[in-house]
């Protein structure tokens, strides 16, 4: 499995545990295209800090690497790398280069 | 229809919304909602049962509080300043006075034990010393807290240092504290969300009461028809024997606790029993089982007809087998049956077996204690029974003697747990805790009388209960309820008895009573339509109190309740 494929496995993993909070209705999509943040998101803050956090963890346990992604993104901005899932795991790629 | 959902109240001072969510999406039984107070506003929400929060009647409180914020002068042990002990627990007592006070507004309190964060060593070597140390004074706040407590009997204090050292290293989380005011981590709320509801269960009676264990490679290592029972792999300077044994031990250390065994095994029953009895290193022997089905049958009918035989239900049933086919068969014949899934190393059957949520119970009764005897006692009847000719022969011989007395203090529990418990004799499966039984048992128009049952086998225990409401000359039965260890030894009779010789001593006319029926209760309304009594329609049945209802012969009545 590539590089980047297993960044997508874990970040699926970590939706995977915010889920287990919500309601279906609120549940995050497993997709790339899945919105984080901004007005179309469906997360709610709660919700993405989880998401966040969980996504830290999953990257320590798979990769054996520490990120900070609360630290560098801005949520509100448009241009963030957690705009959706698929931004994210690009940006997570480039702090693995 | 859905599932009936209960609902839940978190009251906390840091965020619960994670909690919450992990609690509404448990799918155990029963099916619960939960709703996170506003967080940072516990003595408000404690002391305030008029806010929005406490309008949705949760059947379940969890007050899940950090020391610091409920005890201030816990600050000053954090800061290693000087602070008095005193100080410190008359703010543990002045909180438990507030905890104490919304014990009524629910079934149940559940109160998470304080905790400092595991990174946090305090005073390192002197942190255990009294008057000193961060950790000694949090453990004697927590066993104040505790002391005040215990007393409320629908109120308990659950030791959160479990899930924390479940969680391991992620249980304190900064990122989620400082980025939410959540301070654990999730695998935390999870832990919690399993006791939580394990407690509920054991409120509402949902408990597990029969572990049915197979018995090779299960019990002990290896196929005793096979090798024959001196070289099983049992106890010794072994590890898989030895862990067999542990597993046997934990076992035995259930039924102390009131918890039945049971074997469902494909063997022949004279080889097993004689590996039970004349193996060395057994800890189970015979009398530790309330049952058992031995032979080459299917398992699953083979755990019908055990359960039949002890008189239970499916749904109280734990089934333990090494193997997965098994397993899977009788999950899928079962449903009500819990079948846990086995770790493949046998070194791990012990703490797979400990950490079972399924037998959590607000009482331990002498009932419960003495109850693998009881069965010991049951087969022995079985077998008088077989060996004596006619029913009234039999039940002359047993020399049954039923004692009556009223709800008291040391009957309480008891009386509860058997209320909460009991589907198949039970006229209308009325739920309560212990205050909202007391409560109701002491209005001037009601009376509620339980039944301790013996006979030459043994103690039965308290076994019935029958409970009166009084209006206008007629008394209806609210509850009548009957151990299914004893049905169908005249104790119905005698119940109805003495509550119609009641009846006559303060003047009513009618007793009445109303069988709501359940999937589980056929055998009450069967019962009814043979007493005596008379069907008015629509499951109502009644009795002129004009009339005596005869005592059954050969049950002797002490009736301590008079008066």
């Amino acid at each position: 499995m590539g590089k980047t494929q297993r960044i997508v496995e874990v970040m699926f993993k970590a939706v995977d545990e915010v889920n287990e909070q919500l309601t279906k209705e609120q549940h995050i999509n497993k997709s790339l295209d899945t919105i984080l943040t901004g007005p179309s998101a469906r997360l709610d803050s709660l919700a993405l800090v989880n998401f966040i956090v969980a996504a830290e963890q999953e990257m320590e346990k798979d990769f054996g690497i520490s990120i900070s992604l609360a630290d560098e993104i801005a949520m509100s901005q448009t241009d963030s790398p957690v705009r959706t899932l698929g931004t994210l795991v690009d940006y997570i790629s480039t702090l693995l280069d | 229809m859905g599932e009936h959902k209960y609902r839940s109240l978190l009251i906390s001072d840091f965020n619960a919304d994670n909690l919450a969510g992990y609690i509404r999406n448990d799918n155990h039984f029963p099916a619960m909602d939960a709703l996170a107070a506003p967080f940072g506003q516990v003595v408000s929400v404690l002391m305030q049962q008029n806010l929005e929060c406490w309008r949705t009647n949760p059947d379940l409180a969890v007050v899940w509080t950090q020391p610091e914020t409920i005890v201030e002068s816990f600050l000053q042990v954090l800061a290693y300043g000087d602070f008095s002990m005193d100080a410190i627990f008359d703010e543990v007592d002045r909180y438990s006075s507030l905890l104490a006070g919304i014990h009524e507004r629910v079934k149940l309190v559940l109160v998470p034990t304080w905790l400092c964060p595991a990174q946090c060593r305090g005073l390192g070597m002197l942190d255990m010393r009294t008057g000193m140390g961060i950790a000694n004074t949090l453990m004697r706040m927590n066993l104040r807290l505790v002391e005040n407590l215990e007393k409320i009997s629908n109120l308990f204090v659950l030791d959160s240092q479990r899930w924390m050292n479940i969680a391991g290293k992620d249980a304190f989380n900064p990122k989620l504290w400082y980025m939410g005011k959540i301070p654990f981590g999730n695998q935390v709320f999870k832990e919690a969300t399993m006791d939580i509801k394990a407690a509920f269960r054991g409120i509402i009676g949902d408990t597990r009461k029969l572990i049915i264990l197979d018995l090779d490679d299960t019990l002990w290592g290896g196929i005793v028809g096979d090798i024959g029972w001196k070289n099983l792999r049992l106890g010794g300077h072994d590890h898989i024997g030895e862990s067999y044994a542990d597993f046997q031990r934990v076992l035995k250390s259930l039924t102390n606790r009131g918890i039945l065994l049971g074997i469902v095994s494909k063997n022949e029953e004279t080889i097993a029993l004689e590996a039970i009895k004349s193996h060395p290193e057994m800890v189970l022997r015979l009398d530790d089982f309330a049952g058992w089905k031995i032979n080459w049958n299917d398992k699953a009918q083979n755990v019908v007809d055990l359960v039949s035989d002890l008189n239970l239900g499916l749904q109280s049933v734990v089934f333990i087998d090494d193997n997965p086919v098994e397993r899977a068969r009788v999950r899928e014949a079962l449903p009500e049956v819990l079948v846990p899934e086995l770790p493949v190393n046998k070194m791990l059957y012990s703490s797979a077996l400990l950490s079972l949520h399924c037998f959590d119970t607000p009482s331990i009764s002498r009932e419960d204690l003495e109850r693998a005897a009881m069965y010991v006692a049951e087969r022995g009847r079985k077998e008088s029974q077989r060996q004596v000719g006619s029913p009234d022969e039999w039940l002359r011989s047993l020399g049954t003697v039923a004692k009556a007395e009223g709800l008291n203090e040391v009957n309480l529990q008891r009386t509860v747990q058997l209320l909460n418990k009991t589907n198949q004799m039970n006229l209308r499966t009325r739920r309560m805790s212990a205050s909202e039984l007391l409560k109701w048992a002491a209005e001037g128009n009601h009376r509620l009388w339980t039944f301790r049952v013996s006979d030459k086998f043994g103690d039965s225990g308290l076994t019935g209960i029958v409970s009166l409401e009084v209006n206008d000359k007629i008394g209806t039965i609210e509850d009548f309820v009957l151990s299914c260890r004893v049905m169908l030894r005249k104790l119905e009779e005698t119940m109805l008895h003495v509550v119609v010789d009641y009846a006559q001593s303060i003047g009513l006319k009618e007793i009445r009573a109303e069988y709501l029926p359940t999937p589980k209760n056929r055998p009450c309304v069967s019962f009814l339509e043979n007493s005596g009594f008379k069907c008015k329609g629509g499951n109502i049945f009644s009795w002129k109190v004009n009339k005596s209802y005869a005592m059954p012969p050969h049950v002797e009545l002490e009736n301590d309740s008079r008066g």
